[in-house]
């Protein structure tokens, strides 16, 4: 009680104060309230697209009390209160017949009424061609499919030759009446137009049990009952049998988690720590970043009180009282400014759902507020007003009160402490850098970069003092500012702080975007010879092939394209199926593993190419060239590691599956070979045979792909030549080698990066500059009175805006070095032992913009803009 | 002094014996300025003389009543038109004795000017508490008392700012030459009379 | 009588070795219950240097201050806190008032520091505010008074909850000489009624109000006036 009536005063004092200085108050509650409302309305809406168990009950079950789903040689499951959380033990009968609905209603337990419900998908036929589309066999008249499908036109299907279709199958050409047909199967009319209540954005299609032929082609049973609530013990006997099922009963009032199968329990995931950190991590740096940029205006505004704070020490208030009346700016901002955000945030949520709706296939929950999760985002944003009053606060208390009184600024002078604490925190953000390089990872690295900026925060003083002693030379409005930053260092050090703490992560974060993505290049193995394209179709066979090389000419008339024999591995059920290895001689018996390639993935659609010839397309080391067509011509083969395996022979092992026979026949020839290292063979063949040796082993040979050589593919050609060939088989595909292409999302995510430091950036100088123009107001009718133009003004704004800009900047250009340069080792550190080990580039031209271009911008615009703001700047006290 | 101009601006009131106009006098100015009786009579006398008042007969016991003349009226309006002039200064007895005293060997002049101003100081302090009761009046005549009195507190006033500024001048001329302080100051007063 | 104010030998010096500063050379000093004392004196004579040590707002480098016979020195920041809630009223030349607090919060601001409850300070503030005559101006705030009005609600605030001792630096200085006098008529009636106050003021016409005053120069008292006797100008028989 007493607590709560000695912040009474404080809080009256907060409120009058805010409302007095409106402009510094709209400021304060925009640097609150904006990251509130943004984080409160992707909750919200996260929130309302998640469609839980309990809310997503009547889209799944209809009226139904349970679903019931069985699946052929499932066995014993075992299923979570939700069953899409499920496992089985697999030890059924895979011949097991299905249930019929009447065993189901028995299984269950005596006044079970239910329906089927069999779901599939069909090719529907359309005036342009087929159209997929997934299809249900449920009775829309029976009250237990209530909610599942709305019929808004037209009635549910009462015939097996009627059928209900949703608004994206009307789109594709039907109406209420119109003749529908399914590819291969019956012919249906149209009597009802409607949605699905679980999705939307692809055609469906409801008609009537055994309408849709689904019963043929199920692999599963589905059906849904009422008649009484199912229970969990039910739910249980059902999972015996080998039936999932969803009960609303125990979604609604779900058993406690001890009573759920410890085989489903193994699916949960516990919180992952790392994702802990990163959180963390990210609610830190964005805490930091609110308070710096709040920061300046708690400052000013504890500058402006502390006239009022001096009288109230004359009448008797103590320090704790003065810091009191700070803070409760703080609380009243960051108050109002928190639920502000928050009110906001729900109303921008749900005006952004229908968008929201528009790019999503399932159709969203009803309208989700997750009060507790709001409540911690409105705390948040309540905590860092109070953070960012904390330092003004603690200042405003440490006043000296006589020299306030006596009209003189009272601010004590700094402490030599905090540099020093700077100092060592810095110290401890670039041991944690190294530590974190040599092998501690990146949240090591994220630590240490937070001590980094803090640590910086506090030398910030340091510097702008330093930057000040340089000013003798500078021009007046220059030097005006930088001593004037540095006279009140409560505004301007939060302000350039701010600039800093941003211009460090997106330095940090930028230099690892770029290792990255310079080590992705440094990484990338050409696949073909430069320039060369490889066209592949896993399905294609014989004749087709030389209709593919005639459309791929087509595309490109410049080109030579040439077949490629390989291997023909694989086959169906039916047919009689080949695997090949390649191997050093005798050593499937041995433990040593002695495979050539690491992981082969061939480009050329199979990882034996046979031919007497070297392929053209193939990309060898010029010197290997030669002994390799020598080697290819006596009868042996050319084989490829990237394991450094050394050997003069190597045996081909053929297995072949017969479709009658029960056991695999195998074959082996051992033939002279070239062992050509390669660097990566990720995409090279194993080896190249020559068709005498294929023979030997009994595989047959076919066209595997076609090589593109001697003409330069552009790419618009190559996606000439790609449609050309997908007009024959979808299948088929082109592959030309163009060496490294930077990733657009590696651009985007650098555009990204600059244009949030800028924005923040931004934000920052622009908050200290009119702060500090608002202060001046004395200095510049000084300056005005003894003859200085207007122009001077604006000389002053674009000056101050330069020094806290650039000063930030370079600050955090340079801290932001620490971190950044430490992440990139863990970053770009290979999987394989022994791969090239590091790789940095630092984005000079990000650095540059953000630390000369972009202050020399803001200033710009702010001198610009200086004499038209003015009127806003006299609001601002 | 103008008594003689004085006692005309309280015969325009009405007419009035000698021992009354002095009781006015005195209750207008708080005593300030006493007169006495004899003084009143021979004034009386003179402006009679002068044809600015005339006898009014005598009052039931046997007071000498005047009343003032047109030409009196016109002397009164004219004295009260005509702003009071400053070409001459006064003399000044606390100004010379300081000019002397600056200037005769031996004498600590610092001691003068403090004896002097804790006097003036004094004399400053009594003119307020008889202002402080003179403002609980409600009379116009209590009003009038009230001026006086504040033109003494402002002179009173003025003299100690004076003498706070000798005082400052000369210790700043002990560390500079102190022969050519005295007509400084004789200026200064001189100056200060003028404002006054 | 025991002296509500008393200062022993106070010597302050601001600064040491070349920037050393005597703002006060071992001043004693005491003001008794009903007794108004101004403290004259030109800029930098040390006049409110005195004014803070007595109010505890700044510590003597030596010596001892000594407020209703509590050595400020003893007490400690807070103590010296609470006896300006509870003892010690001061009154500033301008800006004396909180520009959010309305004049009746600006008055019960001491009553609310010490944690008494909004209701019984802000009675107490309305009977102070009466007490200087603008008990009407109580939910003005300051920026809708006159600067005689801001005064007198300062002067409220320094006399609220009966306090002892009432420290004035140049209260008048900001007004015309008439409204000054008004305000010097309050502190003077304060005083008749039984307070101790301290007036610092350069102007002889202010001090004049004083029963005493204090001459101040470089730190140093050069003289007192004390003007125990009767009206000595005029003749006894001075008419009322």
């Amino acid at each position: 009680m007493r607590w709560l009536r000695s912040w009474r005063l404080p809080l009256r004092l907060a409120r009058r104060e805010a409302a007095r200085a409106r402009g510094r108050s709209v400021l304060v509650l925009v640097m609150i309230a904006l990251p509130v409302l943004a984080v409160t309305a992707a909750d919200v809406v996260i929130q309302t697209a998640q469609v839980s168990a309990a809310e997503g009950l009547d889209r799944r079950l209809g009226s139904a009390d349970a679903l019931i789903t069985y699946q052929p040689g499932s066995g014993q499951v075992f299923q979570d209160v939700d069953p899409t959380v499920s496992t089985s033990n697999g030890t059924g009968d895979t011949e097991q017949v299905l249930p019929e609905l009447a065993e189901v209603e028995q299984a269950v337990g005596p006044g079970t009424t239910g329906i089927s419900w069999d779901q599939g998908s069909v090719g529907v036929e359309t005036a342009k061609g087929v159209s997929d589309t997934e299809v249900s066999e449920l009775d829309l008249r029976d009250p237990l499919s209530d909610g599942i499908f709305d019929v808004t036109s037209g009635r549910p299907a009462a015939a097996t030759d009627e059928i209900v279709i949703n608004h994206e199958l009307a789109d594709r050409g039907f109406d209420l009446g119109d003749e529908l047909t399914v590819r291969g199967g019956a012919t249906y009319t149209v009597v009802g137009i409607g949605d699905g209540t679980s999705y939307h954005g692809y055609p469906m299609a409801v008609g009537l049990p055994g309408s849709l032929g689904l019963a043929e082609k199920r692999y599963q049973a589905s059906f849904l009952v009422g008649g009484g609530a199912v229970s969990w013990d039910q739910v249980r006997e059902l999972n015996a049998e080998g039936a999932l099922v969803l009960s609303r009963a125990v979604v609604l009032d779900p058993p406690p988690r001890s009573e759920i199968p410890d085989e489903v329990k193994a699916f949960e995931s516990g919180t992952d720590s790392a994702m802990v950190a990163v959180i963390v991590l990210i609610v830190v740096m964005a805490l930091i970043e609110v308070v710096l940029l709040a920061g300046p205006a708690f400052a000013v505004g504890a500058r402006r009180q502390s006239r009022a704070l001096a009288l109230m020490a004359a009448t008797g208030g103590t320090p704790r009282q003065a810091r009191r009346v700070v803070l409760a700016n703080g609380v009243v901002l960051g108050g109002i400014g928190a639920i502000l955000g928050v009110l906001v945030g729900l109303v921008v949520a749900w005006l952004s759902l229908p968008i929201v709706q528009h790019f999503s296939d399932e159709r969203l929950g009803p309208f989700d507020v997750p009060w507790p999760h709001l409540l911690g985002i409105a705390a948040f944003g309540l905590l860092s007003a109070l953070l960012a009053a904390v330092v003004p606060a603690w200042i405003a208390s440490r006043q000296d009160v006589v020299a306030v009184l006596a009209g003189r600024r009272g601010d004590r002078r700094p402490s030599l402490r905090s540099p020093l604490l700077g100092l060592v925190l810095l110290g401890v953000g670039i041991a944690g850098a190294v530590l974190g390089a040599s092998g501690r990872g990146e949240f090591f690295i994220a630590g240490a970069a937070i001590a980094a900026v803090l640590g910086m925060i506090l030398l910030v003083p340091v510097v702008l003092v330093a930057v000040a002693r340089l000013a003798r030379r500078f021009p007046l409005t220059l030097r005006y500012a930088v001593r004037d930053a540095a006279r009140h260092r409560s505004r301007t050090v939060p302000a350039v702080a701010a600039v800093a703490a941003t211009v460090a992560g997106v330095v940090a974060l930028g230099i690892g975007v770029t290792s990255d993505e310079a080590e992705n290049e440094g990484t990338y193995v050409a696949s073909l010879p430069m320039g060369t394209g490889v066209v592949t179709d896993a399905f294609a066979e014989g004749e087709q092939w030389d209709t593919l090389r005639a459309a791929t000419l087509r595309g490109l008339p410049e080109a030579t394209v040439t077949p490629m024999q390989g291997v023909a591995e694989g086959g169906d059920e039916e047919k009689t199926s080949y695997y090949v290895e390649v191997l050093v001689p005798g050593s499937d018996d041995s433990e040593e593993d002695t495979r050539l390639l690491e992981y082969s993935s061939s480009v050329f659609g199979s990882s034996v190419l046979v031919g007497d010839e070297l392929p053209s397309a193939l990309d060898l080391p010029a010197s290997a060239r030669g002994p390799a067509a020598a080697t290819l011509r006596s009868g042996g083969a050319v084989v490829f590691t990237d394991r450094g395996v050394e050997s003069e022979r190597i045996e081909v092992v053929a297995h072949r599956y017969d479709p009658d026979a029960t056991d695999e026949k195998v074959t082996r020839v051992t033939v002279p070979a070239l062992v050509v290292p390669v660097a990566d063979g990720r995409s090279a063949p194993v080896a190249v045979v020559t068709t005498a040796t294929a023979e030997r082993v009994g595989v047959p040979v076919g066209t595997m792909g076609l090589a593109v050589t001697g003409a330069g593919v552009s790419e618009q050609q190559e996606s000439d030549a790609q449609e050309a060939l997908a007009g024959i088989d979808e299948n088929a595909t082109l592959y030309v080698e163009r060496g490294y292409q930077t990733d657009d999302e590696t651009v985007i995510v650098q555009l990204v990066l600059g244009a949030l430091g800028a924005v923040l950036m931004l934000g920052g100088t622009l908050t200290a500059t009119f702060l500090a123009l608002s202060d001046a107001r004395a200095d510049l009718a000084t300056l005005s009175a003894v003859g200085a133009a207007p122009r001077t003004r604006r000389g002053v704004a674009a000056a101050y805006a330069l020094v806290v800009g650039m000063v930030g900047a370079a600050l955090g250009a340079a801290v932001g070095l620490i971190p950044g340069i430490a992440v990139s080792y863990p970053l770009t550190r290979g999987y394989e032992p022994g791969a090239a080990a590091h790789y940095l580039d630092i984005p000079w031209l990000l650095i540059v913009g953000l630390v000369v271009v972009l202050p020399l911008l803001t200033a710009l615009v702010v001198g610009l803009s200086a004499r038209s703001r003015l009127p806003l700047v006299a609001r601002l006290d | 002094m103008s008594v003689k101009q004085a006692l005309l601006a309280l015969l325009e009131e009405g007419p009035r014996y000698g021992y009354q106009l002095r009781a006015q006098f005195e209750h207008r100015t708080g005593a300030t300025w006493p007169l006495n009786v004899g003084q009143v009579y021979t004034t009386l006398t003179r402006l009679e003389r002068d044809g600015l008042v005339e006898g009014a007969g005598a009052d039931a016991e046997g007071h000498v009543v005047y009343r003032i003349t047109e030409a009196g009226r016109d002397e009164v309006a004219a004295w009260f038109t005509t702003p009071v002039s400053r070409t001459q200064p006064p003399r000044d007895e606390l100004a010379i004795k300081l000019a002397l005293a600056v200037t005769v060997p031996g004498v600590d002049v610092g001691r003068v000017i403090q004896q002097q101003r804790s006097a003036t100081m004094t004399a400053l302090q009594d003119y307020t508490r008889l202002k402080r009761r003179a403002a609980a009046g409600q009379e116009r005549e209590d009003l009038a008392w009230s001026l006086v009195l504040d033109s003494l507190v402002f002179a009173a006033e003025a003299e100690i700012r004076w003498l706070d500024h000798c005082e400052a001048r000369l210790r700043r001329a002990e560390l500079e030459r102190p022969e050519t302080l005295l007509e400084e100051i004789l200026a200064d007063e001189a100056e200060a009379q003028a404002h006054r | 009588m025991s002296a509500v104010l008393q200062m022993t030998d106070v010597s302050r010096v601001h600064g040491s070795g070349a920037t050393e500063v005597h703002a006060l050379r071992a001043v004693s000093f005491a003001v008794r219950p009903g007794e108004l004392v101004a403290v004259m004196g030109p800029s930098g004579s040390g006049k409110s240097t005195l004014l803070t040590l007595a109010g505890g707002l700044d510590a003597p480098t030596r010596g001892v201050v000594e407020v209703e016979g509590v050595d400020l020195a003893g007490l400690g920041n807070a103590g010296r806190a609470r006896m300006r809630r509870t003892s010690i009223g001061y009154v500033f030349q301008d800006f004396n008032l909180i520009p959010a607090l309305t004049a009746a919060e600006n008055v019960a601001l001491p009553g609310e520091l010490d944690g008494v409850g909004a209701k019984v300070a802000r009675a107490a503030a309305r009977k102070a505010l009466d007490e200087v005559g603008i008990g009407d101006l109580w939910d003005r705030f300051p920026d809708n008074m006159s600067g005689g009005q801001q005064q007198r609600v300062a002067i409220a605030r320094a006399i609220v909850g009966e306090r002892r001792l009432i420290l004035a630096d140049e209260p008048t200085g900001a007004l015309d000489t008439e409204t000054g006098e008004e305000i010097l008529r309050l502190l003077r009636a304060r005083c008749d009624a039984g307070a101790a106050g301290v007036l610092v003021t350069h102007e002889a016409r202010h001090a004049a109000w004083a029963d005493r005053v204090v001459f101040l120069r470089d730190g140093v008292v050069v003289d007192e006036t004390g003007s125990d006797r009767a009206d000595v100008l005029l003749d006894s028989g001075s008419p009322r």
